[in-house]
């Protein structure tokens, strides 16, 4: 085909590229990045390529196991911890393409403090996750959330934190719903937090979040459900949504299709694909190009 | 992070089409984008409902407005079920007023809607088979409190194949994390159909929202008559590694409009660039159009 054709389902490659497409949430090899460090998850990022050209993607931020007991492989922990350079090779490899955050543990505070100090102050790190399943999930209405918030907010990072509202309720003791991410968020007004997957169940999680302007919701993590984007643009406003891909777990036609499939302003589509990410990380680039 | 420990994995996936006669052709670089040529048929999407679904209002679910819309992504053909038949008990005039709505908009080939739970829904049936003269009939097992082993299926199996109709099983209409707190449905088991087929050898069945795992499909590989959809089978490289893991000729192109935007899984039949474009051409309208005409030949 021309290269200037669009694919089916898919706007025109220029228009994908007009939308400058910053993904927020990019999962490669999301539970575990390889025994050596990274292998796992260059793989999976090649896995993506195909769907993050389609795309026109710009670039993608994943999120790393840095060795604060975030997967459930102790040799793995340790290689982190003695080898930090070994979990570079993916951002040495993409340097153009990717960027990184680090997993977070709230139940670790001291070590996450450090990890802090070396990924996000010394380091190219750009913010955290904090996951909400596997041995480091800890629900961030935990007071432990408060001293980690307060550094992350002194390095200007960006804070993600995955949430879900789930029917019959959290399946595991660990995880965070929106309402308990608006409860954090309104004691640091000056921070933005990401709501990741905007609560899985998203009519909830909207609302959960409505009056939290610090709150971004992020559009992963579920079916490509017909009305969330538009609920989110009048609840909300275009400026406080993300885009996230889930790539390559979830499927670009999925992720992108909630965007470019929804009723809305072409201008809204450009913010929530790019624009208020960019703006989101504009504090931490800056400071770290100075 | 999500944790779909049903869904299948891409290492079963792999594992389960080891051997098998490859429907596709791997692309070794993301250039394949540059030499896919984008099929010229039209595209048939074998799963969409109309009218409302009662817990949320969709952008398209205006009959208008969403026949509008899959004609401008290329479908030329969308067999609409009625979101009406998952929750109505007077099932005659649930399909009445479908047949009705899929006359103004031509688009739409309708399937009517079967309750095994109701008294008389022989006639239900045979009004969708004669009267109105479908192609194929829907049915809600989790919705309408049944399972697959009730005697009954097995007569609807048999009378629909008697007939040269196909049969679409709904095995989901919603994720199970995100549904009213009031109405929480499991997804159907679907484990009954291997035997129930190795039964009714001219049975024809669509599982429509079915989320791909190795062990069925292990076991309905050599039964003729089992087809999926594209609706919900997620991850990036899901489609062609279904359709390599199934049987040739078993994957429709499905959407679940409006209940999900229709473009999520017509972008997703793509994106990895893994099908080649006869299989493509294949999964996008072709295999539908065997499916049916298998049906009424």
């Amino acid at each position: 085909m021309n290269s200037d054709d669009a694919l089916p389902g898919l706007p025109s490659p220029q228009r994908l590229k007009d939308y400058r497409i910053w993904d927020s949430y990019f999962t490669p090899s999301y539970a575990h990045p390889g025994r050596d460090g990274s292998s796992q998850l260059i793989a999976d990022v090649e896995r993506s390529l195909p769907a993050i050209r389609a795309g026109h993607f710009e670039r993608l931020c994943y999120f790393a196991h840095v060795g604060l007991g975030t997967t459930t492989d102790a040799d793995y922990e340790t290689l982190a911890q003695t080898q930090p350079e070994a979990l570079l090779k993916p951002l040495e490899t993409w340097p153009d393409m990717l960027m990184g955050m680090i997993m977070l543990n709230g139940q670790r505070v001291d070590a996450s403090l450090d990890a802090l100090n070396r990924w996000l102050r010394d380091g190219p790190m750009l913010g955290v996750y904090f996951p909400g399943g596997g041995p480091a999930a800890l629900s961030c209405s935990h007071p432990n959330f408060h001293k980690l918030v307060q550094r992350i907010a002194e390095l200007r990072g960006v804070i993600v934190q995955h949430t879900w509202f789930k029917t019959g309720g959290k399946q595991s003791p660990g995880e965070s719903t929106p309402s308990e991410l608006a409860e954090l968020a309104a004691r640091y007004p000056e921070q933005k937090f990401i709501c990741a997957h905007a609560g899985g169940e998203w009519e909830k999680g909207i609302r959960a979040v409505r009056e939290s302007p610090n709150i971004l919701v992020e559009t992963s993590g579920f079916d490509a459900t017909a009305g969330f984007i538009e609920m989110a643009v009048r609840e909300l406003g275009p400026e406080r949504i993300v885009f996230g891909s889930h790539l390559p777990s979830r499927s670009l036609g999925t992720e992108l299709g909630k965007i470019i499939g929804a009723s809305i302003p072409e201008r809204a589509k450009s913010m929530i694909l790019g624009e208020n990410y960019r703006n989101l990380l504009q504090p931490i680039l800056t400071s770290k190009r100075t | 992070m999500m944790d779909n420990t049903s869904q299948m994995s891409r290492r079963e996936l792999l594992a389960v089409s080891a051997g098998a006669a490859s429907a596709l052709a791997l692309a070794e670089e993301a250039s394949a984008f540059a030499e896919l040529e984008v099929p010229q048929k039209r595209i048939i999407d074998a799963n969409v409902s109309l009218f409302r679904w009662p817990f949320r209002r969709f952008p398209l679910d205006e009959t208008r407005l969403l026949a509008e819309k899959l004609q401008s992504l290329g479908v030329s053909e969308a067999w609409a079920g009625s979101f009406e038949g998952v929750f109505h008990r007077d099932v005659a005039g649930v399909n009445s007023r479908l047949v009705d709505e899929c006359r103004k908009h031509p688009i739409f080939l309708p399937i009517g809607s079967v309750n095994l739970t109701l008294p008389g829904w022989e006639t239900d049936l045979q009004r969708c088979l004669g009267q109105h003269n479908m192609v194929g009939v829907r049915v809600h097992p989790n919705y309408h409190g049944y399972t697959l082993e009730r005697e009954a299926f097995a007569e609807l199996l048999s009378i629909a194949a008697e007939a040269g109709r196909f049969v679409q099983i709904a095995v989901s209409m919603e994720d199970t994390r995100t549904q009213n707190e009031l109405v929480p449905v499991a997804d159907v088991d679907i484990s009954p159909l291997v035997p129930l087929l190795k039964q009714h050898q001219k049975a024809r069945v669509h599982l429509l929202n079915y989320r791909p795992q190795a062990t069925f499909l292990e076991q309905i590989r050599e039964l003729p008559g089992v087809y999926f959809d594209t609706a919900r089978v997620d991850g990036t490289d899901s489609i062609p590694r279904l359709v390599e893991a199934a049987a040739p000729g078993r994957v429709l192109f499905g959407s679940h409009a409006p209940f999900l935007v229709p473009e999520a899984a017509l972008i997703r039949t793509h994106e990895s660039g893994l099908l080649d474009t006869h299989t493509l051409q294949d999964v996008l309208a072709d295999n539908a159009n065997r499916f049916r005409e298998a049906e009424s030949a």
